[in-house]
């Protein structure tokens, strides 16, 4: 009866496999898997911050209002998107901590309620790695003696889980704070200082920036992550401006 | 491929996380490095929200900077005011109406009525004390999940063709045969089928002269095995294992809640129901019956509302807990756990105090009273014990370390010995060069030696040994150059018990009694040397529980003891305090108060503590009724304020939160 609740119907093989989908899908970093939550946080919210500070830098622009008045709107409405996006930051890095504990209780009760089970499913996963016979039943009576060592190895190998690699959500919002405050002080001095062409040139810069980094963190290639970043962001920033037309009059 | 596991990660990460409360400050998953922000994380964002609400409150006297204060407000309600309300929606889609969603309903309420600041005044302190609640009670958690870490989780299993193999002990069942290695804590209960050796039952019996198990003898998990391997028949789960009890019994103590508390939880939701009703009734009703109208500063919404925010017991509510948790706390940091705030007050009330002996009072350490020779002149006093030293030294029993001890306290040097041999459980061999030729020499158990001795000899030893036993003493026998030797052993007195006995005889007036299952000398002996009022002696279990239910019916008494025979007197007496480190798992389980530490000198100082908290306890609830009561009637009448109310309410609050504070001085 347990085995057939534990598994499901399915093969031990299968089980594993199962479990390991959605271990992969549940930690899943909200802000990208490889690089350090915070600074995932922070780019993303630069680059965001950039594109929404400029796009509403522009529209302000076409209703004529001078560079003073953006510079303090766009001030206003900065303070109100960092509160958001910091307390978003955090708020996501909680949830995503909350589905991981659930998973871990899970695996907890399984190993202290279905050891038979547990057992069959190391079987699978260190007979795939090439352990067999005697050596596989020793190392698997060896992992099955230790109850904390079991949950990390079934966390670990079954549900590809990683312990100690998820930044705490506060340094998470902090990142994402960082991200806005950079983005909106660099905007925002660029309308004091410059015409409308100088705030899009410098939203790109803040944009590329936030990508580059991006980028080397995750260790992806450099150039075409910072042109698509810019491209998805000069497309839609195109979009939105031609379709002011529509809605404008002055 | 267990290697590619992070190694850095603490082995402890799971227990702290499933143990000490579930929180980001301890999640696995999180990486130690930011662990910290977690960390009281409740308690700094009520701390927060306190100086928001303060700088609003300056803030708010200056027209031109109003701005600010009202955005820092709306902070002060993000921060406490948001856990508060999912608390309240939770209760509420339970169906359940509480102080919770009293004091929830009455903060936001005040919002509407454009006193907001008094709103986030009663969500901080509401905020802080939980926090505060929380806070301490983690670190509770804290002593507790280190017991975890005394149980062995697995154990050695012999596999049939002689192979070991390490398993988990949930998975060892009965029959199942286990290798207990030297120094290694028996992980089961189980019985020897082969070797012998020592065992120290402290953690059971509280006796901490180790004891020789052979094969077919059953030896408890939880024991600590001595010199010698011993392989076992498994013949019971760990599902009753002696760390497991303890752990339950602290999680027990942890729960149990003083009776006036209990009290206070049952009706404290008929009490916010009602002052919810009469809130809601009042601001509908009142309009319709008289010339109040509903609106303004007079109307009956407000008025209601005042006395909503008036009526809500926050005071009373942390009037009890505050002062129990502080005490509970403080004693903790002493390390005494005490089974819940109940347990002061029967302390406070107790005007007599029974001892066990042994293990108690004593610390149940040897010291070498004296030798003497056993048919012979005895003129080779000082050789005997260089001999006894010598051999001894090799050997970790209780025994050798009295000898060796006595030895050097006489200044008298060690030999060399030779082809030395250790029969575990029994004794010490050896040859020995004292003067010019080697001498055979041992030291055991009288029974080890009684072995090698002719049948004419063994008669004289087996009675002058049980002269000595029936005195309430240990022996050793040595056996140097066909010569006996009787060495004689006495426990050693607990340090400072004379100085904390008087203490509590002269300062708290406390008859002190002596309950002990050893022999009447022995008892006598140690009464006396105490100045004990009265002592019982040759006590068998059920009879210090008849003496201790005639003193208990007489006077509320305290029992201190260690011992699986003290359990059932320990459960009978008005508090039960049991000696955590040399303690059984049964007297553990029955004490109200366990000394974790064997700290009986502490006793004085705890029981000064119980006497304060009472005093604290009663204090705060007369202040908190008399708080509630002056701003509740006032406030229905319409004479005092909203504002008004807020204070006179959050002040009985505050003033009970510091005079419970003073608790937690030592």
């Amino acid at each position: 009866m347990a085995e057939e609740t534990h598994f499901s119907g399915k093969k031990p093989l299968d089980h594993v496999v199962e479990k390991q989908t959605a271990g992969l899908l549940k930690s899943a970093e909200i802000h990208g898997v490889e690089m350090p939550g915070h600074l995932a946080a922070g780019t993303d919210a630069m680059k965001e911050s950039a594109f929404l500070l400029v796009f509403l830098a522009t529209v302000l622009d076409r209703l004529a209002y001078t560079p003073n008045e953006i510079g303090g709107i766009l001030t206003i409405f900065s303070i109100g998107w960092m509160l958001w996006k910091t307390g978003r930051a955090a708020l996501l890095g909680w949830h995503h901590l909350e589905r991981m504990h659930r998973v871990m209780e899970e695996e907890r009760w399984e190993i202290e309620h279905h050891r038979k089970q547990e057992r069959q499913e190391l079987l699978e996963l260190y007979s795939v790695k090439g352990f067999q016979g005697k050596l596989l039943d020793d190392v698997v009576d060896v992992l099955m003696s230790d109850s904390d060592r079991l949950l990390r190895v079934m966390l670990e190998e079954e549900l590809g889980l990683t312990l100690e690699t998820t930044e705490h959500p506060l340094l998470q919002s902090a990142g994402a704070f960082f991200g806005v405050l950079i983005a909106a002080v660099t905007v925002i001095l660029s309308v004091l200082f410059f015409p409308i062409y100088g705030i899009i040139i410098t939203g790109a810069i803040v944009v590329a920036t936030a990508s580059v980094i991006a980028a080397r963190n995750e260790r992806n290639r450099t150039i075409p992550a910072t042109i698509w970043n810019l491209g998805m962001a000069g497309a839609a920033f195109g979009i939105g401006y031609f379709l002011l037309d529509f809605v404008l009059t002055r | 491929m267990v290697a590619t596991l992070n190694n850095r990660v603490s082995p402890y990460i799971f227990d702290d996380y499933f143990n000490k409360g579930q929180t980001s400050a301890n999640s696995p998953f999180v990486t130690a490095s930011s662990r910290w922000m977690g960390k009281d994380l409740p308690l700094r964002a009520s701390l927060i929200a306190a100086l928001f609400l303060a700088t609003a409150f300056a803030l708010s006297f200056f027209p031109t900077v109003k701005p600010a204060s009202g955005i820092l407000l709306v902070a002060v309600y993000f921060l406490v005011g948001i856990p508060s309300l999912i608390d309240a929606v939770r209760d509420l889609a339970a169906f359940e109406i509480n102080i919770d969603v009293l004091m929830t309903f009455a903060a936001f309420s005040s919002v509407l009525l454009g006193s907001g600041m008094e709103g986030a005044l009663l969500l901080v302190l509401f905020e802080t004390s939980s926090a505060l609640e929380k806070t301490v009670t983690r670190k509770a958690q804290g002593a507790i999940s280190r017991l975890h870490r005394l149980s062995p989780g697995s154990a050695h299993v012999v596999k049939e063709d002689g192979t070991l193999l390490e398993r988990s002990v949930k998975d060892i069942t009965v029959g199942t045969q286990i290798l207990v290695r030297a120094g290694e804590v028996v992980p089961l209960d189980g019985t020897i089928i082969s070797g012998t050796t020592q065992v120290s039952l402290m953690h059971l019996t509280g006796e901490n002269v180790p004891v020789t198990k052979k094969p077919g003898e059953e030896i408890p998990a939880g024991a600590t095995n001595g010199e010698g391997s011993v392989t076992l028949q498994v013949t019971r789960t760990d599902d009753n294992s002696t760390v497991a009890r303890i752990i339950k019994l602290v999680t027990q103590a942890r729960e149990a809640r003083p009776r006036l508390q209990c009290w206070f939880d049952r009706i404290s939701r008929g009490y916010a129901t009602s002052i919810i009703s009469i809130s809601l009734l009042f601001a509908l009703i009142v309009p319709l019956i008289g010339h109040t109208r509903y609106f303004g500063p007079t109307g009956s919404i407000y008025r209601a509302l005042t006395f909503l925010i008036a009526a809500s017991p926050c005071a009373l509510i942390i009037a009890i807990p505050i002062a129990y948790l502080s005490a509970v706390s403080v004693c903790a940091r002493r390390g005494i756990i005490l089974k819940g705030g109940i347990t002061l007050d029967a302390l406070a009330g107790c005007s007599a105090i029974a001892f066990d002996k042994t293990g108690t009072l004593t610390l149940g350490k040897l010291s070498c009273t004296g030798i003497e020779p056993l048919q012979h002149s005895g003129t080779d006093e000082k050789e005997a014990v260089i001999v006894a030293a010598a051999l001894e030294r090799g050997a970790v029993h209780p025994v050798a370390r009295a000898i060796i001890a006595y030895a050097e306290e006489r200044h008298l040097d060690g030999v060399a010995v030779d082809d030395f041999k250790a029969t575990a459980g029994y004794g010490v061999e050896g040859m020995i060069t004292v003067g010019t030729e080697p001498i055979k020499s041992y030291i055991g158990s009288p029974e080890f030696i009684t072995e090698k001795l002719p049948q004419e000899a063994k008669r004289p030893l087996e009675e002058r040994s049980e002269e000595v036993r029936a005195a309430g003493e240990l022996l050793a026998v040595a056996l140097i150059s066909e010569k006996i030797w009787i060495f004689r052993f006495r426990d050693t007195l607990r340090p400072q018990i004379a100085h904390t006995i008087e203490v509590l005889k002269e300062k708290h007036r406390w008859k002190l009694l002596m309950l002990t299952g050893d022999h009447p000398a022995s008892a006598r002996r140690i009464a006396n040397n105490l100045k004990i009022d009265e002592y019982y002696a040759n006590l068998r279990p059920e009879d210090k529980l008849t003496h201790v239910s005639l003193l208990a019916e007489k006077q509320r008494l305290a029992m201190v003891g260690d011992g699986i025979n003290d359990a059932p007197a320990l459960a009978r007496a008005t508090v039960g305090i049991c000696m955590g480190k040399v303690g059984s798992t049964t007297a553990v389980d029955a004490a109200d108060v366990i000394l974790l530490h064997d700290n009986l000198e502490r006793l004085p100082w705890l029981l000064d503590k119980a006497g304060q908290t009472q005093r604290v306890v009663r204090q705060n609830l007369a202040f908190a009724a008399a708080a509630i009561l002056g701003a509740t009637i006032p406030a229905l009448m319409g004479l005092i304020p909203l504002w008004l109310a807020v204070v006179l309410h959050e002040g009985g609050t505050i003033v009970v939160g510091l005079n419970a504070l003073r608790l937690v001085r030592k």
